[in-house]
């Protein structure tokens, strides 16, 4: 027999309390009656005979009260309603997912939209027949089961009690998954390739307690499951909502390097178009105010229009570093999107390793002041790629740049690459391209000429071509059209061929950006195509002779040539570049970009809820990274020489410290940045392909099972019962 | 001093009218002191004959057998049995547990004690009555005349609260009283000190003795109920009872075996043992059960 426990603690305990007081009314003292006798010889006489048969005499005096015990005990029983495992079932199954992202935030109900849902999962599990099994998930861009089926409705209500609200987007994908694993049941494969399917199906209902902000659930497979869709939430909620906030130094040489430029796009979602009154469609003007490390530093009046979104430009000046938030001046349901961060990446000193059996020009590029400022170099020669030095240093990130002078490991390595000539290793090709489900970007309302290019800020976050289980969001500018990129998946290199003119220069690009290559003369050269997501810096008549692509966490820039060149009788030179003055300007703003020396103005931003890569300095085992509350979390270097950080469930910056360092080496953000939550607009129905699912009423007819009651009942009768046969009075 | 109420009444007079006619009668023959109806072993002057004995001088004359004298050429004097009267006893226990039921025990017990002496008023006998608080200072009085002190010490006769135990009341009736004759004693026999010491001392004075066995209905068939304290009436002892039907049983079969124990003792030594239920009417307990047992006729 199988425990299950029907009864909470005070149940319990009322329980518990009656065969006491029942043993406590049998023998407490009694008040008898005077009589009067002529004598008590006959009745002493007539006791000690009772008692000559004491034990049956008091099994027999006790007789009622043991028969009223065990009546207790069984209606103890009853109430607890012990049962088996059995076969048989006749209840229904069901599946009640709760959205708990940052929509559900929304205050448009009261107190918010998770409360009401959860109200709402409250009221159908009580509803609820006795006898059908449910069990809880909690959806936002994961799904959590906070308790698995049962049929215990005081479990089921602590599981939905333990829902706690986030900040997280929202994918209901997964939680569907989670339910259709019971009701679709997985098929096996055999040898012939037949599909068999292992389990019976059970179909289930599934209860979405959401505000439709559930994305795409086109590729979702439903099968046996019946979809309830609740939708939660004031259809007529207009919201205010960032959905970028960026940062980057200007792109003008002439302004100083201290300045920063602070972007940011805001929207403001409107209501409803089918229910929205004209009220609604009324522009809104609110004030954007801008804080430095919680100083305010500047304001401006927005004008909002119902459904447009706006861009906002910020200039600070004289910063070097710390966070800035920008903050919407705007009450709304939901103000969490009402602010969000960016913060300036600090300065740090990174490794260089060249690699090289002799190049003056290159050595000396890198011997430069200004390059000693920002890191550190170092020189090997080719036979240093053979040694177990150089496959630890680039299996635990030692370097964060190694230059690959006419040479190229047989494994790419841990680390930022810049390759001379050389034709990198295959695995330097990216894995394929996941789809992400949110970008967030620069603003794209700010008029350049020169934006027309990718501004990536991605050196340090994952990108979506790699390691896809983190998913890790990635900005990246939407205005693609205009790009050089090879929309191929792979780098593609020609065969060397030449002489080579360039006629291009990728001015946008940080690395190539003050190049001037006009006089360059080049006598071979390959070509270098990136894959989808790099960055041609330099076209030659021949084609893209310089790129930069990144691959996972690094950055990968390939020169097609190099600046002198084996030849049979040693080497001779290939280009004049390395006595031009660009030359060393391309090599110290390649060590800046790729070895992040002085990285990207902005600090890398996360959803909430998604992990974060940081490609951190190697000389430290760990790091400690402060939440915006101010909590420390120790982090170690990874299997992958990485370093992962998931604890982003908090918006604001996060500082990265390492032992021994005041300031701090490494900044990021959590900002929610999401359209489809700031978007409070309550979903009516739920799209799955070609199948809609309609609002649904949460009222349930349901059998309601009383018996408890009367049991209880009961049990309070026969404890009377009890009181007033005995017609006694407690002393 | 009030007249008692009709149901206090130890003696009617119709009950008189009826006892007129019954006499006291023994199993045994006892001497008495005075002239009475009854016939004695004692030699005395009466017409029946009994023996001879030889003459003394001094003799009375008259009672000289002449014919004898001629045959014998000798004096022998003839002796006739004495008459005599019977000395009857009765004994009322007069403890507080007497003073139980409804009637009490007590009433029936005087009630039964003024008929019976009544009779033996009636027919010259020598009536001696006491309660065992007075068991040393009896009432002793005989012929008709005395009916009314016979009904004037019962009827005031009330229960002692420190009433002698029966043991010390026979013992102090026995030194009292060294005549024999028929005593009767009337009591419920509720004596924690037991009563065969008493009857037996009565048993060695040769006395004709009857026990009557009082008790109520309230005793024999107890209705009781509940969670009672008893309270003992004559110690003050307390018993703490839950009256049920087992208990009852119980106490009937310890009232039922008191009583045989009491008649067995009683047959054992030709004591007289007549159980008497309070509530029941005098004049056939006297017509048919004393009768029966010899007592009356």
């Amino acid at each position: 027999m199988n425990w299950i426990n029907m009864l909470g603690p005070w149940q319990w305990l009322l329980l518990a309390s009656i065969p006491p007081a029942i043993l406590s009314l049998y023998f407490l003292k009694l008040k008898r009656r005077e009589c009067a006798v002529p004598s008590t010889m006959l009745w002493r006489k007539a006791i000690e005979d009772l008692h000559v048969n004491s034990i049956w005499q008091k099994l027999r005096q006790n007789l009622l009260l043991y028969l009223q015990l065990l009546f207790v005990a069984l209606l103890m029983l009853a109430c607890i309603r012990p049962g088996w495992s059995g076969m048989n079932r006749a209840g229904e199954r069901r599946i009640y997912i709760v959205d708990h992202s940052a929509s559900m935030q929304a205050t448009d109900e009261t107190p918010s939209r998770l409360e009401l849902a959860k109200a709402h999962a409250t009221k159908l599990i009580q509803d609820a027949a006795s006898d059908d099994v449910a069990m809880v998930i909690a959806s936002s861009d994961r799904a959590s089961v906070e308790q698995g089926f049962t049929n215990n409705k005081s479990l089921l209500l602590n599981g939905v009690d333990r829902i706690e609200p986030t900040a997280h987007t929202t994918d209901i994908r997964e939680a569907l998954r989670v339910a259709a694993g019971l009701a679709n049941p997985g098929r096996a494969s055999f040898e012939d390739s037949v599909d068999v399917q292992v389990a019976d199906a059970i179909p289930a209902t599934v209860y979405i307690l959401s505000d439709g902000a559930v994305g795409q659930l086109d590729d979702t497979e439903l099968g046996q499951l019946k979809i309830e869709y609740v939708p939660i939430g004031q259809p007529q909620t207009q919201n205010v909502a960032i959905l970028g906030f960026a940062l980057q130094r200007p792109q003008n040489t002439s302004e100083s390097s201290d300045k920063i430029e602070a972007f940011a796009r805001i929207v403001l979602h409107e209501s409803n178009p089918a229910n929205s009154s004209p009220a609604d469609s009324t522009p809104i003007e609110t004030t954007a105010s801008l804080y430095w490390n919680d100083e305010l530093l500047d304001a401006q009046k927005i004008k909002l229009e119902p459904g447009r979104e706006i861009g906002l430009q910020f200039e600070v000046d004289r910063v070097d570093s710390g966070s800035l938030k920008l903050q919407i001046d705007h009450p709304d349901p939901l103000p969490l999107d009402n602010v969000a961060f960016a913060a300036i990446r600090p300065n740090r000193q990174v490794n260089v390793l060249l690699i090289t059996n002799g190049n003056t020009a290159l050595e000396r590029a890198l011997q430069t002041s200004r390059i000693a400022q920002m890191a550190q170099v170092t020189v090997e020669t080719k036979s240093f790629l053979d040694s177990q030095d150089y496959a630890n240093a680039a299996a635990d990130s030692k370097y964060d740049l190694i230059v690959f002078d006419r040479c190229a490991p047989k494994k790419m390595p841990e680390a930022n690459t810049l390759f001379f000539g050389s034709v990198p290793p295959p695995d330097i090709q990216p894995t394929p391209i996941q789809p992400t489900p949110q970008s967030t970007t620069t603003p794209t309302a700010v008029p350049s000429s020169d934006n027309s290019n990718n501004i990536s800020n991605s050196i340090s976050n994952d990108t979506t071509n790699s390691n896809s289980d983190t998913n890790v969001n990635t900005v990246t500018n939407t205005t693609d059209a205009n790009t050089d990129s090879n929309t191929d998946s792979a780098w593609v290199f020609g065969e060397p061929t030449g002489p080579v003119i360039i006629v291009d220069v990728n001015r946008s690009h940080p690395i190539s950006q003050y190049l001037e290559m006009a006089s360059v003369g080049i006598v071979e050269s390959r070509t270098v195509k990136p894959p989808a997501g790099g960055t041609v810096l330099m076209i030659a008549d021949i084609g893209p002779v310089c790129a930069v692509a990144p691959r996972g966490a690094y950055q990968d820039a390939v020169l097609g040539f190099d600046l002198v060149r084996p030849t049979e009788e040693g080497t001779e030179i290939n280009s004049d570049w390395g006595i031009k003055r660009s030359f060393p300007v391309f090599i110290y703003s390649a060590v800046e970009q790729l070895a992040g020396g002085i990285t990207e103005a902005s600090a890398p931003t996360v959803q909430p809820g998604w992990p974060i890569h940081l490609t951190l300095s190697n000389r430290f085992a760990n790091y400690e990274i402060k939440n915006p509350s101010g909590n420390l979390t120790n982090i170690e270097r990874g299997s992958d020489g990485r370093f992962l950080f998931t604890q982003t469930e908090e918006i604001g910056v996060y500082e990265v410290y390492a032992q021994g360092i005041a300031e701090p080496v490494e900044r990021f953000c959590v900002n929610l940045f999401s359209s489809r939550e700031s978007n409070l607009q309550v979903g009516l129905e739920l799209k799955t392909g070609a199948e809609s699912i309609s609002a649904t009423d949460t009222t349930i007819r349901a059998r309601q099972e009383t018996w408890r009651w009367w049991l209880f009942i009961a049990l309070g009768l026969l404890t009377l019962e009890w009181i007033v046969f005995n017609r006694r009075a407690f002393v | 001093m009030t007249p008692p109420n009709d149901d206090q009444i130890v003696l009617s007079a119709e009950m008189m009218a009826k006892l007129e006619r019954m006499e006291l009668i023994s199993r045994k023959i006892f001497r008495g002191r005075m002239k009475g109806e009854r016939r004695s072993k004692r030699k005395g002057q009466s017409v029946e004959f009994s023996d001879f004995r030889n003459y003394v001088p001094g003799d009375d004359l008259r009672f000289i057998d002449w014919n004898l004298f001629a045959r014998l050429d000798r004096l022998y004097l003839k002796i006739f049995l004495e008459e005599e009267d019977l000395h009857f006893y009765t004994l009322i226990d007069d403890s507080l547990s007497m003073d139980y039921g409804s009637p009490s025990k007590f009433l029936t017990s005087k009630r039964l004690a003024a008929a019976l002496s009544y009779i033996g008023l009636c027919r010259g006998d020598r009536v001696s009555v006491s309660t065992f608080s007075r068991s040393g200072q009896p009432l002793v009085i005989r012929g008709r005349s005395s009916t009314h002190r016979l009904l004037g010490t019962l009827q005031s006769a009330q229960c002692e609260t420190n009433s002698p135990t029966m043991e010390e009341s026979v013992r102090r009736f026995c030194l009292k009283n060294t005549g024999k004759g028929i005593v009767v004693l009337i009591t419920d026999l509720m004596n924690k000190s037991g009563y065969e010491s008493a009857l037996k001392m009565l048993v060695a004075r040769e006395m004709d003795i009857y026990v009557l066995h009082v008790l109520s209905p309230e005793e024999l068939q107890p209705t009781l109920t509940g969670d009672l304290k008893l309270l003992d009436c004559e110690d003050s002892d307390i018993r703490e009872v839950s009256i049920s039907s087992t208990l009852l049983k119980r106490y009937q079969q310890a009232l039922d075996g008191f009583i045989e124990s009491a008649k067995s003792f009683c047959n054992r030594r030709s004591i007289a043992y007549v159980s008497v239920r309070s509530d029941s009417d005098i004049e056939p307990l006297l017509n048919d059960y004393l009768r029966s047992r010899g007592l009356v006729r």
